[in-house]
Order: C-alpha cells, then structure tokens, then sequence
C-alpha cells in the first residue's frame, strides 16, 4: 500500500464505518447473548472508537515512516503489527485509567480482557483482509489515489 | 539526409539462425521502394519456404530508409524484434526466414583477412517510377494521394477512394497490451464489443511483449518484475497473481511470501506463463477477436466531422484483396509500444561500422539466443562481456551461469561503469535506495508509490523541469533482490568465473586476423586502462524507445506538428526529445477535434504525466484516466463505474461471463 495522509484518514473512517460499527454491535449482541441491552453493550462502542482515534492519532507517524523507505510504501506486515500496535497502546493506557470514557476495571485483567482480545481479533481481520484487494472491487480508483475515494 | 547509395549486406542464415556463405551487397542507387520475395515479380529475390512471395519492402526516400512488412506469413524482424514498418539506423539487422539484410550505409572496405578470394558483385538496384510501364503504386502511395495535404479529411473523400471503410466509437492502434488493458476498461465500463475495434499486428495481444521477454531471457516459466496485483487483464487487481498459486505452491508460503514482502520475504512476481494465460482467458471474456482487426496502421486524420479517419493494410487471414482499409471513431488511442529497438551509440557505431561481427555483440533485449548455442556447444574457454547493471543483467548472467554447465570453461566478465558502495544509492528527500554487490536494489522499476502513492501526485504536479529532475533521480538503473542472482556472483566470483570490471567501455574494435573476437578497452575510474578480448559482448544499458522510428507516429508528430516530452538532466539541462506530450488524462490535446478525442498509452508517452507508463499497472493507470476523462466530460456515453456497478462487473469476471 502506498497511502498518503488523507488516503489512511478516508480510508480508516470507512472501515470504521463500514466493518468496525456493524461488527462490534453483532459482537455486543453476542456477547449479551442477543439480547439489547445498552447499557452492557456500550462499553464494546467505546472501546472500537478507541482504538480508531489512536490510529488516527498514529497516522502522522506512520507517514513519517514512509517517507524513511525508499518506495515510500507501507507493507502488508507493517499494516498488520501496527494494527496490533494500536490496539495495545488502548488497552494499555484504558487499563491505567486513562481514557475518560472507558473504565479501567473493564480492561485490567481476567476473563474480560478476553473479551476485548477477541473483539478486536473479529475487528481487526475482516479490515485487514479489505485491504488486501476488495476494497478495489467497489473503489477501483482507490489504488491510484494514495487510499483515498473519488475520481482521481 | 540519406545519401544515396545506400547498401545492404545480404547474407544466407543456417537453420540455427548464424550466417552462412558469402556475403553480397544490395546496392540502391536511388530513392524508391524495392520489394524482396521469392516471386519472380520482386525487386530483391531470395528463395526459401518460409518467405513469402512478396516478404517485405525496402522504403528508400530522402530522409528515411525504413522496411516495412508486407503480409509476410512469417513475419519481419528488426535485430530480432518482429516489425511492422519502422525506419533504418545503420547496423539495423533485418532477418525473414533463412535469411539477413543489413543496412549499411556505407559501403564497407573489403575485408582483409575474410577467406572468400573474390567478393560477388553487388545487386544493383536502380529503379526510376515514372511513364508507362510503372508498376501500380503501394499502399502508401494510395493513401498519400487520399490523404492529401489537408490535416482534415472529407468522409466523402475517403468513401471515394473505394476501399472499405468501417466506422465504429471506439479504436486502438497497436492491438498489445496497452491496446488490451484500454479496451478491457471500456468493456467493464459497460461499452459493448460492438463499438470497438482495435488494429494490431499480431493476433494474440500479448506476442509483442512475450518476444522481448524472451529475448531478454525471461521464458515462460520465469517470474516477471511486476506485483501481485498489475493485472493486465483484470481492472480491479483482485484477487492478485499471489493468490492464484496459493494453491499451487503450499498454502502458507504463498500466504508468507505477499504478507511479508518485501520486508520479511523477497518480492513476489509471477510467472510469464500464468500472465499470458490470463490474458487468453479475459481475451475470450471480452470478445477480443471479434474486435481485432490484424493490420498495420498507416495514417491517422481528424474529419470533418469530428471525427478520426485511421488506414490501415490488412494482414493475415482473410486480408483478402484490399491493400487498404479505414476506420472511422470518434475516440482513437495509441499504444503502439517499442518502434524498434535502438542502441546506445558506441553499439550502434560498431556494428554500422563492422557487419561482420555483428554475431559477436548484441544488445541483450534482441534475439541472441544463438550466442548461448555457441558457448554450449563448444568445451574451449569462451569470454563474454556483460556490460550493464539493471535486471536485465542480472537475467543474461543467470542465463551463462546455466550455460556454464555445458561449457565449465565460459568466463563472465560483468562490466559496470563504477564501483558502488553499500552508502551511494540514490537519494530522494529523506530516503536512500538499497545498494548490493554494485547494484541499486529495488523490486520494481520505480518505487512503488510512483504508481498510486504520494510520488505520483508530486510528479503530476510538477513542472516540465521538475519532472525531468524527478524522473531521472527515481529512475535510473537498479535490479530485483533475488537471492539466486546474489549466489550466482557470490559463488562466481569465489571460483573464478565471473569478475566485475569497473569503468567505461572506451573502445569496441574487431580485431585485426582474429574474427571470432572483439577488442574491448574498458577505462577504469582509477584511469587505467583494461584491454579485454571477448568472444562476446552483450550490452544489457538498456532499450531506447524513439517514436520517431514508427512511420505511423513520425507522420502523425508532423502532420499535427505534436510537441514532445523531453529527457532532462540531474541539473536542470534539456536534453533531446522522448515521448507524446499527453495531458494528465493522457490526451493528445493537440489532436482533439471537436467532441473526437485521441489518448496514448506505454513507451510512446514517456516523460510525461505519470511515471510507470511502461508497465502493466501503468497501462491500466493511464487506461482508467482516460476512460473516466470521456465519463466526467460526458462524451460519447460511456458509463460511469460506480461502486456497486463495479461489484457487478467484477461479479462477472469472477464467474467468467462476458460484461
Ligand atoms: C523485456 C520487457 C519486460 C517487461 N516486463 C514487465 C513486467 O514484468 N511488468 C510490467 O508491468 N511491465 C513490464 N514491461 C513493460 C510493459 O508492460 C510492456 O512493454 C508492455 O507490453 C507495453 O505495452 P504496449 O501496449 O505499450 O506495447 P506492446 O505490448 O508492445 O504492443 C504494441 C503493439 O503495437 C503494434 N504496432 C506498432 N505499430 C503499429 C502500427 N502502425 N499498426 C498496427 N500495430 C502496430 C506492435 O507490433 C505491438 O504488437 C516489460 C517490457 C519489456 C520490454
């Protein structure tokens, strides 16, 4: 892949969108063995929405990282590790109470942590998987365009 | 300026394609057209099964000496590539079956040393074209005398010249794969085969290609320089090459192999075979062959109708009697790819200069395969120079590393202008590309975000100066990390077969008595010199695409008077021309011709608003541009590719149903 900024922004707001918020509330349900019950299932909300504002926070360096390579790309492997990255930068600092809107008891440790390992796998892997190609199927400019959307 | 006389050194070819017997010489004494076949109506007759009756012509004017093809059933090669008319340079070797022509401007001197006592005397070719008894005038001439001056043209006129005339929306010259990857977007946009015809000189859309890979030692079952996902006959690039031999080849390192590249694994590319067989299988989706017409382009006019006019001389089966024909479109594009190869100059010198070792050097993207006949076929020590450090390299010394287990005795000596150390990659902004073993690393001809990435805007964006500048940083000479390439100079260099000349070759001259060796003088950057005698030399710099070597482009550059993309130093300096000048949607603006539009596509746009021209993602970059120009200026009705139109289009494709 080759992003530029505004291709990893349009580009992460769409998977977000698109996979992140549908997945999460079918593993809320899940969880909640399918019964709507807010309250239970808006920490799930909160938690993906994290991890989305570290990786838009990260973005920026991630571009500086390209700009280091020679082909400026941005690897399969690194997209993958980075993603994991992220995930426990949230984790870590939701453990240590430090993001307001989510509770640190949530994130500490035992059976619930498990819980958000396997949210963020179930997040995670259909998001990559788009990246590897069929978001071309819909977009076939987006490869042409740095990520971003739209005529070129 | 020709000056007249001009020669050609005739020679008889064995079946393993080297010269036999004497030579004789073609003399011109005039400009004209001369005809060579085996008919009795030929200029130049030469026997054999495989020429055709009326094989080729030898265009003679003024200003240009070119051959041109004539419906030959087995085709015209210049240095080894298949033509269909391209203009002369001295040294120019034209081969048809069983036999050589080589053009030779100057009469050489006799050569001392040859056994042959007394030189046959020279065909003398005069022909004055006038007053009864002139033969009926070619194609070229019909079409001139239709054509007229005028940079418009009457359909009236064209309708009254008799020759067939066809009209359709959409037509590509050059029928390769810039032709294929263009007319593969129209057809997935929705635009039915109907309205779209394509002129090429060879049925199969990728034959051209196919013959440089294998000329350049890439067969079929080797791996291209190219990613996963350029695939030319499929627009969205899904599901990549990578994928398709997931299974043949174990599931997860095939997985390992484009997940970790290019970090943790060497780059994938795939097999020449597995791309050609996909072309046959999307060929058949789109209805190829019922838009290809098999000929050679001769002209292009805009109409008075706004509109473009584009002749052509039928060929292959069912060419039939018409020794013209025209298609009408509204919107034309060109991909008419390498005119012929051209060689750097101190090649070109040398063998304009001494035909007779022609055999002993050639450039590594002509046919030379009966170079490695020689050294196989013999167990005496053979020299070979490989003079170059690009991919192309890297292939020529992988292709004599398997030589060498005919013959143990093949030397290698690898020349490369100066030493590269492991700190003097280029350097753009903050990066620095990879140096191994003196050569620049880099998976693909350009950095990647050339083709979609941030480089690929800066480059759009910036001035004609700019862009020279750009160009020739990220450009320049480099190869693929391929750890057998890496084993090969290794383990040569530790047993004594290959070794690495540094420095500039000098001098290239025959050597006097000696006609089965070349005199090398290489000047190191110390400032010595280093005399090597070599059986042979394969110059792997590179391949010089000039348009102005394709008659059908040169009269198009000077009926329209189209300006020129144009090389530029590392300072700043202009230097000669390259390619078409095309907008950023790949337009020939100065061809447009009320709602009529003209694109180009490939080699022939070098230097202009994209990088990787030449390269399949390239060509389906500058495809996609230009299709979704007609989309945004609305002409001409072609579709929109909206996202879930897309899904559909790429729905059919997976199962295999026409568009
Ligand atoms: C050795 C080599 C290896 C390459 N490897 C790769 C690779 O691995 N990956 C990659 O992405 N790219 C590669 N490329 C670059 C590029 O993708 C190919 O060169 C590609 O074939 C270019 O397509 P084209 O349409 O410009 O030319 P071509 O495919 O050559 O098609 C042009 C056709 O036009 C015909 N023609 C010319 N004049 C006329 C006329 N007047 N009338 C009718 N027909 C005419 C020619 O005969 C030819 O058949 C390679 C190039 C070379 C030379």
């Amino acid at each position: 892949m080759t992003p530029t900024l505004a291709g990893r922004i349009q580009t992460r707001i769409l998977l977000f969108i698109v996979l992140g918020l549908p997945i999460t509330l079918i593993y809320a349900l899940a969880v909640n063995d399918f019964i709507w019950f807010w309250p239970r299932m808006e920490v799930f909300f909160r938690f993906i929405a994290t991890v989305f504002l570290i990786g838009l926070i990260l973005d920026p360096v991630y571009i500086f990282l390209q700009t280091l390579r020679w082909d400026r790309d941005w690897p399969f492997a690194y997209q993958f590790f980075f993603s994991i990255v992220e995930f426990g930068i949230a984790l870590a600092l939701a453990a240590n109470g430090l993001i307001p809107w989510l509770d640190s008891f949530d994130f500490d440790d035992g059976p619930e942590i498990w819980t958000a390992i396997w949210h963020f796998t179930v997040v995670f892997i259909p998001m990559f998987l788009a990246l590897l190609g069929p978001l071309s199927v819909f977009f076939i400019r987006w490869r042409f365009k740095a990520a971003q959307f739209g005529k070129i | 300026m020709i000056s007249f006389p001009v020669y050609f050194r005739v020679r008889q070819l064995g079946p393993d394609g080297t010269p036999t017997g004497p030579a004789r010489t073609l003399k011109c004494d005039d400009p004209g057209t001369f005809t060579v076949g085996k008919s009795d109506d030929a200029d130049v007759q030469l026997d054999g099964a495989a020429v055709s009756r009326i094989h080729l012509s030898l265009v003679l004017a003024a200003r240009s000496v070119a051959v041109r093809d004539e419906e030959s059933t087995n085709g015209t090669f210049v240095n080894g590539n298949r033509v269909a008319e391209v203009a002369l340079e001295a040294g120019d070797r034209i081969t048809i079956p069983g036999w050589e022509l080589e053009f030779a401007p100057v009469e050489a001197e006799a050569q001392p040393g040859t056994a042959a006592p007394q030189a046959p005397p020279a065909i003398v070719l005069s022909r004055i074209v006038e007053g009864a008894g002139a033969p009926p005038p070619g194609p070229v001439s019909q079409l001139a005398a239709i054509f007229g001056s005028a940079p418009e043209i009457g359909l009236e006129t064209i309708r009254a010249s008799g020759h067939p005339v066809e009209e359709v929306r959409f037509l590509s010259v050059g029928g390769g794969l810039g032709s294929f990857v263009w007319i593969d977007h129209l057809r997935c946009y929705g635009i039915p085969a109907g309205q779209v015809a394509t002129i090429g000189t060879e049925t199969v859309p990728y034959r051209t290609y196919q013959r440089y890979c294998k000329n350049s030692q890439i067969p079929d079952h080797e791996r291209l320089r190219s990613n996963s996902l350029s695939r030319p006959d499929n627009i969205w690039g899904f599901p990549g090459y990578a994928m398709r031999e997931v299974g043949k080849r174990g599931f997860f390192k095939g997985i390992f192999q484009v997940f970790g590249e290019p970090t943790l694994a060497e780059s994938y590319t795939p097999r020449a075979g597995d791309v050609f067989e996909s072309l046959d299988v999307e060929a058949r989706r789109i209805g190829w062959q019922q838009m290809f017409r098999q000929g050679q382009a001769r002209g292009l006019r805009k109409t008075t109708d706004g509109r473009y006019v584009v002749a052509y001389q039928p060929r292959g089966e069912g060419a039939g009697g018409d020794r013209l024909r025209f298609i009408v479109a509204d919107v034309v594009h060109l991909s008419t790819g390498y005119p012929a190869t051209r060689f750097v100059d101190d090649f070109q010198n040398f063998v304009a200069q001494h035909p007779e070792r022609r055999g002993l050097v050639a450039n590594a993207y002509e046919e030379h395969d009966a170079m490695y006949a020689a050294i196989e076929q013999t167990r005496d020590p053979v020299y070979v120079v490989v003079r170059g450090r690009g991919i192309v390299a890297s292939r020529v010394i992988q292709r004599l590393s398997e030589a060498r287990k005919k013959n143990p005795n093949l030397q290698i000596l690898h020349s490369i202008r100066s030493r590269l150390g492991p700190r003097d990659g280029a350097v753009y902004k903050r990066a620095k590309r990879l140096v191994r073993n003196n050569v620049e690393i880099q998976p693909f001809n350009w950095p990647k975000s050339c083709w979609g990435g941030d480089l690929r805007f800066e480059y759009e964006r910036a001035s004609e100066e700019r862009r020279g500048v750009i160009l020739n940083t990220l450009g320049g000479t480099s190869t693929a990390e391929r750890s057998d390439w890496v084993e090969i100079a290794e383990r040569g260099a530790e047993e004594g077969w290959y070794r690495v000349v540094y420095g500039s070759i000098s001098e290239l001259d025959p050597i006097e008595g000696q006609a089965d060796r070349v005199r090398i003088l290489i000047r190191t950057p110390e400032g010595h010199n280093e005399e090597l005698f070599a059986h042979f030399l394969i110059d792997c710099t590179g391949l010089i695409a000039d348009i102005r070597r394709s008659p059908f482009l040169a009269d198009l550059l000077d009926t329209y008077n189209l300006p020129r993309n144009h090389a530029w130093s590392k300072q700043g300096e202009k230097r000669g021309p390259t390619g078409l000048k095309v907008s950023n949607d790949f337009e020939i603006e100065g061809l447009r011709n009320n709602r009529g539009r003209v694109y180009a596509a490939g080699t022939i746009t070098t230097g202009g608003p994209y990088l990787a021209v030449d390269s399949f993602l390239g060509l389906q970059y500058s495809a996609l541009r230009s299709v979704d120009h007609l989309v945004t200026e609305r002409l001409h009705a072609v579709p929109d590719l909206t996202p879930f139109r897309s899904l559909g289009g790429w729905l059919k494709w997976m199962g295999g149903s026409t568009p």
